[in-house]
């Protein structure tokens, strides 16, 4: 599939909640071979060197018709600072469409579930636009969307995921709206209630949701797939910066590494070695600035 | 100064001859920051480059260091990869013959834990058809055997090199490291052992830390700093190793532009690598090459030649004419 670089226009900047960002941008390049699941390089400043390297975004939401993507942009660093700051009209240098994207669920009959820890619901949402105008556009029941932030404050398009007809189980850290708890504790949950497992389970969130629900899935027979992220240079598979520790068929003392860029972003979490993953391979929680 | 002005609407040359290796222009990617090259054809013509420096390559398959490897630095990138790669067993089999579908000039980047591994590896490449010329990987800072370990030594330096010569008739480009006292020492050294071209630099051992979490960025501690940060140092590790040494000179750094090319062409390297920036802008060598393009037709050049080396350091610019408006630079002399 090929990739390009296109000069991306903005068109929309919304302050979605706190420090996030919905931006939309056209670009007609780009769309139309764009899967759920796969991402953009977006280069931040367009002139200067500083920050110096482009921010790899999951696409959120794809418009195909109009040659639109969406992107939610959380700000943890001075790059999605800057780009939280892009006003409409100006142009994103972007490439793409890069990596796996999900695979996509073929049957109606099978129950799928999502499981988005805050911003993971960036490409969880693509990937749920597609199952509803497609497999499960009959069946929206089939399909529940876990989806777990720390405070109510911080949901996206809560009144759009409403109006899908899907089971939508909300979750907070403090208790302020839905479940109290964690995300993976409101899937655990429910998967007790229900007495059944789901044919499919897709998840997007931090690394503690991301080790937990990969703790959870060990040694069940579900297919899942997870999005994840990791600091890379070119998203093209050549810096070989996105290294994440993963497990190989000769065992473990086997030193093995898979590249979110390329073998991913979407990645069976049951390939990767957890428990070598370190904190600071994702990053910081918050913006600081000092 | 001889230069051969360029005849109305006739292309400048940009041929440039590094000793025994002939490029078409003087553009070429470098090593680590362009794949195997095949990763960004979707965006640059390979046949199109002065040519293309692979990924290191080792004797046998190399996973590289663990995780995290890379840290953004103000104008900068700073790496541990520690050298992953693919051995050069799949290299020759699986991305050679690719990559000489594209039409690309091939320099293969050779690593080894020992003397022995280098001069292994340079005999396989050697009889395999398609490759233009070896660089020898001295002065990677991110591995704890072989790289810097040799580049930082004039002796171990010239018995990597030497040892490499006698198992190659290919053309031999050496990879300089700027983490040394005296890089022209260590130039001397590897050019009195066989080495037909110097390539420098290599990246700028380096550090990051969290302040937060009050941990080093990268899992290896340390790393190489490249990207725009790091250019100066490179342009002056150029200018002393082309005092140092008479055979041909690659320059590494930082080069974002096709000014910043120039500059290294200025100070006297024949050709130059073009790396971090490929991470920025896919299409960024091919940029950097027509922006010389250019350059030589604004400047009357006929051939890029006559403008490398020509560097005019006689010259002390009184305070007084730092006023001058260089909006209008003066003509090329």
């Amino acid at each position: 599939m090929p990739r390009v670089q296109e000069k991306a226009k903005i068109l929309e900047n919304h302050k979605e909640a706190e420090g996030i960002y919905r931006l939309v941008l056209y670009a007609p390049r780009i769309v139309p071979t764009a899967r759920p699941g796969q991402f953009v390089m977006v280069r931040v400043a367009s002139e200067g060197s500083d920050p110096l390297l482009a921010r790899p975004f999951s696409f959120h939401r794809l418009h195909k018709e109009d040659g639109l993507f969406e992107l939610l942009v959380r700000v943890v660093g001075r790059g999605t600072q800057l780009l939280s700051q892009s006003r409409p009209g100006s142009p994103l240098q972007v490439v793409g469409p890069l990596g796996r994207g999900f695979t996509l669920p073929t049957s109606a009959q099978e129950t799928v579930f999502f499981v988005a820890g805050g911003i993971g619901i960036a490409p969880l949402q693509a990937l749920l636009d597609h199952v509803l105008t497609t497999t499960h556009k009959d069946h929206p029941e089939r399909v529940y969307l876990f989806y777990g932030v720390r405070t109510a404050g911080e949901f996206i398009s809560l009144n759009s995921l409403k109006r899908t007809g899907i089971h939508l189980v909300l979750s907070t850290d403090d208790g302020s709206t839905g479940q109290s708890g964690t995300v993976v504790e409101a899937v655990q949950q429910s998967v007790k209630d229900l007495s059944s497992m789901p044919e499919r389970l897709y998840a997007c969130g931090s690394l503690p949701m991301q080790v937990s629900l990969a703790r959870w899935v060990q040694g069940r027979n579900i297919f899942v797939e997870m999005s994840l992220e990791s600091m890379m240079a070119c998203g093209l598979g050549a810096c070989l910066g996105c290294a994440l520790p993963a497990v190989h068929a000769d065992g473990p003392e086997v030193e093995h590494y898979l590249h979110v860029c390329q073998d991913g972003p979407v990645l069976d979490p049951r390939r990767i070695r957890w428990d070598k993953v370190q904190p600071l391979m994702v990053r910081p929680q918050t913006y600081v600035s000092l | 100064m001889g230069q051969s002005p360029t005849p109305h609407g006739s292309a400048p040359d940009l041929r440039v001859s590094l000793g025994p290796l002939q490029l078409a222009n003087p553009v070429l990617t470098a090593s680590g920051t362009f794949g195997y090259g095949l990763e960004f054809s979707d965006f640059v013509d390979l046949s199109r480059l002065g040519g293309i420096v692979v990924k290191g390559l080792s004797l046998k398959p190399r996973p590289g260091n663990p995780p995290p490897r890379l840290a953004e630095t103000p104008c900068g990138l700073l790496n541990a990869i520690g050298l992953e790669n693919v051995g050069v067993e799949k290299f020759i089999e699986d991305k050679l013959p690719l990559l000489r579908q594209r039409g690309a000039l091939i320099i293969v980047n050779i690593l080894g834990n020992t003397v022995e591994e280098y001069a292994e590896l340079a005999a396989l490449l050697s009889g395999v058809p398609g490759i233009a010329a070896l660089e020898i990987n001295i002065s990677c800072p991110n591995v704890k055997k072989g790289g810097m370990v040799f580049g930082t030594d004039p002796h171990m330096a010239a018995q990597v090199v030497a040892a490499v010569r006698k198992r190659t008739h290919l053309p031999l480009i050496t990879k300089l490291s700027p983490n040394v006292t005296s890089i022209a020492d260590i130039a001397r050294a590897v050019v009195d052992a066989g080495s037909d071209i110097l390539s420098c630099i290599n990246t700028v051992s380096a550090m990051a830390v969290d302040p937060f979490s009050r941990r080093p960025k990268l899992a290896n501690i340390l790393g190489g700093l490249s990207g725009p940060a790091i250019k100066p140092i490179a342009l002056r590790c150029v200018y002393e190793t082309v005092q140092a040494v008479s055979c041909p000179v690659i320059g590494i750094g930082g080069i974002q532009t096709a000014l910043d090319a120039l500059e290294f062409l200025l100070v006297g390297a024949s050709a130059v690598q073009v790396g971090t920036a490929n991470f920025v802008h896919p299409r960024a060598s091919l940029d950097i090459l027509d922006g010389i393009e250019r350059f030589c037709r604004q400047q009357g050049l006929g051939a890029i030649t006559d403008y490398i080396g020509t560097l005019d350091t006689s010259c002390r610019f009184p305070l007084a004419d730092m006023s001058c408006d260089l909006s209008h630079p003066r003509p090329f002399p």
